[in-house]
């Protein structure tokens, strides 16, 4: 096969990640690592990279209007940023190193756990939180944002944020490792954990993930495995898809999209298990 | 919004534009062959499926911030892109410092100043 046909078959197949990812609430990484790593001939060293910079990219494209709108935490964000960056320039040295069958299989392993969490994971607001513990309340992890559908401000706090601090370090791991990005664990943790409100959780989500990804990012693109013809046509693919998908948003059902999520999360899954096992 | 979270939203913002408008220019330059790379686009096959180790070894291609000197070459132009959105975060944590440490907020300051220490190792690693 003519090599260009593999840049525009990435772009395609990366804008469609873009819209389905927007449509379902994940991001792009997620999809983007398992999906491309059993479809495409690119080595998962080049694919890992290019996931952490897509990641990087829709994560700091979405900030700024993430933060002015208070829908996202620096207060809140800063301490586990700090906890995941440094785990996740671990887990990328680990994944740079690891025979690419046994970084196969635990990525098998992990996109089938994360099709499980997010098949149970429900919509239930775990958000009452009734006092800050000392550490989050010395780290003033606190504030106040404006609910537009509640048409009122939302108070917040959070708790548990030592055992907090220890799972962000996990996620900072996995995400180094797998190139996935993170906002399929660090929703849940922010918000079922620590009680951050729903949308907090998502909006702080993507900026923990700019600052977690940015340190692995470095990593891989130190070591050489940035190829300009994987990177750029995903970052491009993924960012237009996503535009689409956020005018998708008002008429999709989202019950629909997020069992698409999971099936595809599943054959992704599979295949990179089967891989690891050298079938 | 706290003026901190204000100032690196401004960075950010303006951080990700320039890095895609860097990204796409310099992608239409590689793709449209505007000037020669390093690696011809047609070669990439034979080395893409390859681990990294490998495809360094066979291909020549830089390591490290080796990318810097090789900017005249359309594959690597697109590396500037990636290094703006790399080194966005260390720029902003950066700047908040001096408005934490002024809202007398010094643990908050002391986590962004090893954050940016953090950022910059891997960087430079």
């Amino acid at each position: 096969m003519e090599w260009w046909v593999w840049p525009i078959a990435l772009f395609a197949v990366t804008f469609a990640i873009g819209i389905v990812a927007v449509l379902a609430g994940v991001g792009g990484g997620v999809l983007f690592v398992p999906i491309v790593s059993a479809l495409f001939p690119f080595h998962l060293d080049f694919v890992r990279a290019a996931g952490l910079l897509l990641a990087l990219t829709g994560a700091l494209s979405a900030a700024p209007a993430l933060l002015r709108g208070g829908l996202a935490s620096l207060r809140l964000a800063m301490p586990l940023a700090l906890v995941g960056s440094i785990t996740s320039v671990i887990g990328a040295l680990i994944g740079l190193a690891l025979p690419t069958d046994a970084v196969q299989l635990a990525l098998g392993i992990t996109i089938l756990a994360i099709a499980l969490l997010m098949w149970r994971s429900g919509a239930s607001d775990h958000s009452q939180v009734p006092a800050s513990d000392p550490l989050a309340a010395a780290l003033r992890m606190n504030g106040v944002y404006h609910d537009a559908a509640l048409g009122r401000d939302v108070e917040w706090r959070v708790h548990r944020s030592r055992t907090a601090l220890a799972v962000f370090a996990g996620i900072g791991l996995l995400a180094g490792m797998f190139g996935l990005g993170a906002g399929w664990a660090n929703v849940p943790a922010l918000h079922l954990l620590m009680g951050a409100p729903l949308k907090l959780a998502v909006g702080s989500s993507g900026l923990l993930l700019s600052v977690v990804d940015t340190s692995a990012a470095w990593i891989y693109l130190n070591r050489g495995a940035v190829l300009p013809i994987v990177v750029a046509p995903s970052i491009i693919g993924v960012m237009l898809g996503a535009k689409l998908g956020a005018r998708l948003l008002r008429r999709a059902r989202p019950v629909l999209v997020r069992r698409i999520v999971i099936a595809l999360l599943l054959l992704a899954g599979g295949r990179a298990l089967l891989k690891g096992f050298g079938v | 919004m706290n003026r901190e979270q204000e100032v690196y939203a401004r960075w950010l913002d303006w951080g990700t534009r320039l890095a895609l408008a860097v990204l796409i220019a310099s992608f239409l330059a590689y793709a449209l062959a505007l000037f020669d790379p390093l690696l011809p686009p047609q070669e990439l096959p034979k080395l893409w499926a390859f681990p990294v180790d490998h495809y360094i070894a066979a291909s020549g291609a830089p390591t490290g911030w080796g990318w810097l000197q090789l900017l005249h070459k359309s594959d690597y132009l697109i590396f500037v892109a990636v290094a703006v959105l790399g080194l966005l975060t260390v720029v902003g944590y950066a700047r908040i410092v001096p408005i934490l440490l002024k809202q007398g907020e010094t643990w908050r300051a002391l986590i962004a100043v090893l954050q940016v220490i953090v950022l910059l190792a891997a960087a430079l690693y």
